[in-house]
């Protein structure tokens, strides 16, 4: 596997391989987070999420999902708010990281009236590069217990389902990316698509 | 598979892995082996790096699917593998006397397997046992921050003292990057459909007794059959995996104009990549009703109802237990 033959690499003009760190929040989908940028030609690790902002060298984050609920036990969460707080490179959180990014700027998350399993139908709200070359409607896979209520104007809301006005969210002062559904998994549909969009993100 | 994705290379994966086995392999070696496509993949891998100072060890648990025990047999000896064949079955079935807890079930298997390897690695008199775990396996197993959703027999389940020291080659593959492993090492089970460590033991909802394992068994392999057959016939896509679950559910029925109060089966089959994520499949109703009236017919007052299991993964898992 050379980097010269990376896709990514290679829209790029660049022979180093993109580097992305996997951040587990104890996850259990963060190990195919890690499979689908492997696969996306990206040198990537999975690292525990204690681990101190200022030793992220990579060029973007995952930050996974993982069995803490939001209100009550999000200091398992460990160093992600320093990621949020400090870094300024591509970051895509999902499910409680999703949760975690819209609290840290002040959005309000809690418990889901309706919590989701498995397949729902994902309707994409608006144009933007992370859906990018996507249809409007389409099948993801979730598993969550709770969600993002609100946020503020900071965030642009990027798709919603039928129970869960906000799947999907973009911090507008930096690259940072929320995604309630899980991308990294085999059902949902066009997951490696998106994240090829956010890996393209990391090279402009 | 999109066009721009770097899948994993199997000739290049087995020739990493065989070397790493030769530098953490000095000596001799046995692996856990139960015939399927992991475990199998493990052991020709292995072999591959240590000869024959690899044994390869095949436990009949007492739960172990209908005509198992030859089958894998025969499939192991083909491949050149040093067997040893161990007959545990009354041993497992004394350990599981009165266990309902699913978690408990795999607490006693997993501890069962490694005092069966244990005794086997003194005679080989060696130290390693190699196992052919996969991601979700040691994933679903739990710890630190991730929750315990299953105990794996061969990872959660393991006891907390044991004199093994343990290698597992494939703990980062999932079961499809497994079977392009196994396909290019030509391994003649590289198809065959997941089967789970603990066995039929789990697929008993509540007491794990030699009479519930003989029903569930029955009823697995006419699951198997039946959906066999509608696939070579193309009435359906294969499963991911498809078998049968004893409930301890009991309910009236009417078998020959006698009143009938016997247990309930439900048929389990779904479609899935890896395991991590599976949807149920979609069984035409006339291959159901096939494996309905032959699951009643063939278990007469055993068993008096047959129900079909719709749940996805998640919020299910694709073993009841």
């Amino acid at each position: 596997m050379t980097s010269q033959t990376s896709p990514l690499a290679r829209l790029n003009g660049s022979k180093v391989k993109m580097k992305v760190y996997v951040v587990d929040n104890g996850g259990q989908w963060t190990h195919r987070e890690w499979r689908v940028l492997k696969y996306l030609g990206v040198d990537t690790e999975i690292i525990p999420n204690t681990t101190p902002w200022k030793q992220i060298d990579s060029e973007a984050l995952v930050l996974s999902g993982g069995a803490p609920r939001i209100g009550t036990e999000s200091t398992k969460l460990g160093a992600t708010a320093e990621y949020l707080d400090n870094l300024n490179i591509p970051i895509l959180a999902i499910c409680v990281a999703h949760q975690y990014l819209a609290m840290n700027f002040n959005g309000e998350v809690g418990q889901a009236e309706t919590p989701e399993y498995g397949k729902v139908e994902l309707k994409v709200d608006c144009n933007d590069e992370l859906f990018q070359g996507l249809p409007k409607k389409f099948y993801v896979w979730e598993s969550h217990n709770d969600e993002v209520k609100k946020v503020t104007k900071d965030f642009t809301v990027l798709a919603h389902s039928e129970n869960c006005k906000i799947q999907a969210i973009k911090y507008m002062k930096k690259p940072f990316y929320g995604v309630q559904f899980h991308p990294e998994v085999e059902h949902t549909q066009y997951g490696y698509e998106i994240f090829k969009n956010f890996l393209a993100l990391c090279r402009r | 598979m999109l066009s721009y994705l770097m899948p994993l290379e199997p000739e290049k994966f087995a020739e990493k892995k065989i070397q790493e086995i030769q530098t953490l392999i000095k000596g001799k070696a046995i692996i856990a082996c139960s015939g399927g496509v992991d475990s199998t993949t493990t052991a020709v891998l292995t072999s591959k790096a240590i000869g024959d100072r690899l044994t390869t060890v095949f436990v009949d648990t007492g739960y172990l699917r209908k005509k198992e025990p030859e089958n894998v047999k025969e499939i192991l000896k083909g491949l050149q593998l040093n067997l040893r064949f161990v007959d545990a079955k009354e041993e497992f079935y004394e350990a599981l006397k009165g266990v309902v807890d699913p978690e408990k079930k795999r607490m006693i298997i997993g501890e069962k397997f490694i005092r069966v390897f244990e005794r086997i690695a003194k005679k080989e008199k060696t130290e390693y046992l190699v196992q052919g775990t996969i991601a979700p396996d040691w994933i679903e197993s739990g710890g630190a921050l991730r929750d315990t959703i299953k105990s794996h027999h061969n990872v959660g389940g393991l006891p907390k003292e044991m004199k093994l020291k343990i290698i597992e080659p494939l703990r980062d593959l999932y079961k499809d990057e497994v079977r392009k492993l196994a396909q290019y090492l030509k391994i003649p089970v590289s198809e065959k459909q997941p089967y789970p460590g603990p066995g039929l033991a789990i697929r008993i909802i509540g007491e794990a007794t030699p009479e519930a394992a003989d029903i569930v068994r029955e009823a697995c392999a006419i699951v198997e059959e039946e959906i066999d057959k509608a696939v070579i016939k193309n009435k359906m896509e294969k499963p991911w995996q498809y078998f049968a679950v004893l409930l301890p559910v009991k309910t009236v029925g009417v078998q020959g104009d006698v009143r009938a109060y016997g247990n309930t089966i439900a048929i389990r089959a779904v479609h899935s990549i890896d395991g991590m994520t599976a949807e149920y499949s979609k069984i035409p109703n006339e291959v159901l009703e096939k494996i309905s009236v032959k699951i009643t017919n063939t278990l007469k007052d055993k068993i008096n109802r047959v129900v079909y299991d719709i749940t996805n993964k998640p919020p299910g898992t694709i073993e009841w237990e």
